[in-house]
């Protein structure tokens, strides 16, 4: 802009001057013409004058010829020729301004001469005897007038120029600091040129507008953010060429990238190349929706890959990851549970069924039959027992629906307990106590009994010879608590997390002898769950056992 | 034309982690074929290595593209050029998994083999290919460094395993041709080995520079 202005500024100024000067110079050709004019005149007087008081005679004591004098006869001969031989000149009748002086007393003219370049002015006067004086002079052509000022001029033309460019180039800096100097981001302070108002209120809109959709797209930012970053699922998005545009904090947990690697990368490709996940991404470009199942490390997850479409072409994918480790391990888990329980109910079912087979074979000697009878009904006694334990855990697992609850002395219950395996302790040569106060258990009486029943049997089972077990029921900080100690062999670190699952058994062979149905702590477990109870284990091998239930 | 060549280079980058993908996929199914004596795993590495061959092409094709067409120079020529040294290490990798898938079938039923330390020296191979394609996906000069290290365990293990083998048939000579099927595999994974050395240097020579050679002679 100030190069515009400048530019403008400086071309008129040339122009003008240039004007001016031809102007001028027009002007002061006409001048000189009529200056030179009105001295032929004068002269021309004058010599008429001089020839007439005093004779031809007077033509010779002009001797200082600035012009040209001629006179010439009334038939047109020259009679006398300042600049040379009179005799040999032409007659001079039908020269214009000669024919005019004879006609009217005077009369004027002027001629070109190209080869000079210069123009003649004449004049001719008729004197008082009749005859004809002329007088001419030169004047410059405009031509050679130019030729003569030029130089002069040019000088005065360079310094008015180069007076204008820098008068100029400071105008047109004047003109657009206050523009320049314009706060874009509150035009409406100061407002340097009402030409301007127009564009800076426009500006101004746009700004707020502009402000205003800033402040919408950060809070739908954010509000996408806060719905991925809550999410529990991974989720990806990435375009047609592998590169991640966005993803959540749960995408990187669950494919195990740290968030510095995954700013790095740009390819999702460099976050995981699994076959599983580059089929996942490979097959969504293709266009086809699919579902992956993929393991990273210890975790299992799901991968759900979607082909976003636009215009009809696959232009990004948007991938989901579920984390399926729980469900995969509630799976094995029911799978084991199901194997387990088949092969439990089937041992007793063989041993039953073999006896049963050699009686009604009749091979068996009638001595031996009292003994195989003993085996058939501890065996089936083993499966009540098994079936009985399946049935209270399914209860449970139903959240015990159909239970009633009452207040329940815990204490009278650990107290009865006791006294119904004294029995079973007595055997194993352990001595059980019952230690603390009454306090009470809002809770299903059965299943109370059973829970601490199962502990309690559990601490005698796993004992050592004169082995202590004590039940202590009591209220710490207002909390009920049970709980059963033992000094006996104790279960290793390793085990100790399996203890509550379903026929888990520490030590197989072992369990073989003691008995039991792998379900106890499991029981114990569903039942500590159905009372919102907290369960403690902490146990020591060789050392002993304490189970503790917080209610 | 900037724009172009970077997403020109983005996509060689991109089919460099599938091709490194595939070889991994390739020789973790090799292996799994030789310790499991799993045979649909060796038609997963026959597959892995017809796509790896596949890719190669592509890449190649794709870097004469970039070389050609934009004229790459400093870093972006060491990342082309050392990104068409790396497809050819790659092709092989591939090639000596399908071999090793091949063999398989000969030994399916015996596991003799146990006894020796080929499983270690497998698990290695697979590290050391796992760690190259590691290290350049995240263009990680360290990992590099420790992929060209862990070269010398997995010679060390083929010697191990030579020298097991040869107890072997000492021991019986009837399994002669067996041990010599495991000594082949043995020295596949141990080539296996070298080509993932190669990958982590020319790793090391796109983000340094300088290719271990050119140190020789300094």
């Amino acid at each position: 802009m100030t190069r515009k202005i400048f530019t403008g500024i400086i071309s008129v100024a040339v122009l003008v001057m240039c004007l001016c000067s031809a102007f001028l110079i027009g002007i002061l050709y006409e001048y000189f013409g009529n200056i030179v004019s009105a001295e032929l005149k004068n002269e021309a007087y004058f010599i008429s004058k001089g020839i007439s008081a005093e004779g031809d005679e007077y033509l010779n004591e002009i001797t200082d010829f600035r012009n040209r004098i001629t006179v010439i006869n009334t038939d047109g001969s020259v009679f006398y020729d300042s600049s040379g031989d009179a005799q040999s000149m032409d007659n001079h009748s039908l020269r214009e301004e000669v024919k005019e002086a004879f006609a009217t007393g005077e009369g004027s003219s002027s001629r070109y001469s190209d080869t000079l370049g210069t123009r003649n002015l004449y004049y001719a006067l008729k004197m008082d005897d009749g005859r004809v004086l002329r007088v001419s002079g030169k004047v410059n052509s405009v031509w050679s007038l130019v030729l003569g000022v030029l130089q002069p001029m040019t000088v005065v033309l360079v310094l008015a120029i180069i007076a204008a460019g820098l008068l100029s180039s400071a105008i047109a800096k004047h003109i657009l600091r206050p523009v320049n100097s314009i706060d874009l981001n509150n035009p409406e302070l100061d407002e340097p040129y009402e030409e301007l108002a127009p564009l800076l209120k426009k500006i101004r809109v746009q700004n707020s507008r502009i402000k205003s959709q800033m402040h919408e797209l950060k809070r739908k930012q954010t509000e996408f953010s806060i719905i991925t970053e809550n999410m529990s699922e991974g989720f990806l998005i990435i375009d047609d060429k592998t590169e991640i545009l966005s993803y959540n904090s749960a995408a990187l947990r669950l494919l195990g990238v740290s968030a510095e690697d995954a700013a790095k990368s740009r390819s999702v490709l460099a976050i995981n190349r699994s076959e599983s996940f580059r089929t996942a991404v490979e097959l969504a470009l293709d266009g086809k929706h699919n579902e992956q199942p993929m393991s990273i490390g210890e975790s299992c997850s799901h991968i759900v890959s979607n082909p976003v479409f636009h215009d009809g072409n696959v232009t990004g994918v948007i991938i989901i990851i579920l984390d399926v480790t729980e469900k995969e391990q509630r799976e094995q888990l029911r799978r084991e549970f199901t194997s387990n329980v088949s092969h439990e109910l089937k041992t007793p079912l063989t041993t039953i069924y073999g006896i049963s087979d050699m009686l009604a074979g009749g091979i068996v000697k009638a001595d031996d039959v009292k003994g195989f009878s003993e085996t058939i009904r501890s065996e089936a006694s083993r499966m009540i027992t098994l079936i009985d334990d399946i049935i209270k855990l399914s209860r449970l697992d139903e959240n015990g629906s159909g239970i009633e609850k009452c207040d329940v002395d815990i204490f009278e219950t650990a107290k009865a307990v006791a006294g119904r395996l004294a029995h079973t302790a007595e055997k194993a040569g352990v001595s059980v106590s019952v230690k603390g106060e009454s306090c009470f258990v809002y809770g299903a009486p059965a299943i109370l009994e059973e829970m601490i029943y199962n502990l309690t049997e559990n601490a005698i089972k796993y004992n050592c010879e004169n082995g202590k077990v004590i039940i202590t029921a009591e209220a710490v900080n207002g909390r009920p608590v049970v709980i059963v100690e033992d000094t006996g062999i104790g279960i290793p670190d390793e085990a100790q997390k399996r203890v509550f699952e379903r026929f888990y058994r520490v030590d197989k062979s072992h369990s073989r002898r003691i008995g039991g149905t792998g379900l106890g702590l499991s029981i114990v477990k569903h039942a500590a769950a159905f009372h919102n109870a907290d369960l403690k284990l902490e146990s020591k091998v060789n050392v002993g056992t304490k189970i503790t239930v917080a209610f | 034309m900037r724009i172009v060549f970077e997403e020109m280079l983005e996509h060689l980058n991109v089919e460099l982690i599938k091709m490194g993908a595939l070889c991994e996929d390739a020789i973790t199914c090799a292996v799994k074929a030789l310790l499991d004596g799993n045979s649909e795993m060796a038609e997963k590495a026959y597959a892995a290595e017809k796509a790896i061959d596949d890719k190669e092409r592509e890449i190649e094709a794709l870097c004469m593209k970039l070389l050609l067409r934009q004229q790459p120079v400093a870093k972006d020529l060491r990342t082309v050029s050392s990104a068409l040294k790396m497809i050819s290490d790659m092709e092989r990798i591939g090639d000596q998994a399908s071999d090793i898938a091949e063999i398989t079938k000969f030994i399916s039923g015996d596991n003799s083999f146990g006894k020796t330390h080929i499983k270690d020296m497998a698990e290695a191979a697979v590290k050391m290919v796992t760690d190259s394609v590691n290290s350049f996906v995240k263009s990680d000069l360290n990992a590099a460094k420790c992929v060209i290290i862990e070269d010398d365990t997995v010679d060390e293990l083929f010697i191990k395993v030579k020298d097991e083998l040869i107890a072997l048939i000492a021991e019986d000579p009837k399994k002669g041709e067996y041990c010599i099927d495991i000594m082949m595999i043995a020295k596949y994974l141990e080539r296996i080995g070298d080509h993932a050395t190669n990958i982590a240097e020319w790793v090391e020579y796109s983000i340094t520079g300088t290719h271990k050679n050119e140190k020789r002679n300094d």
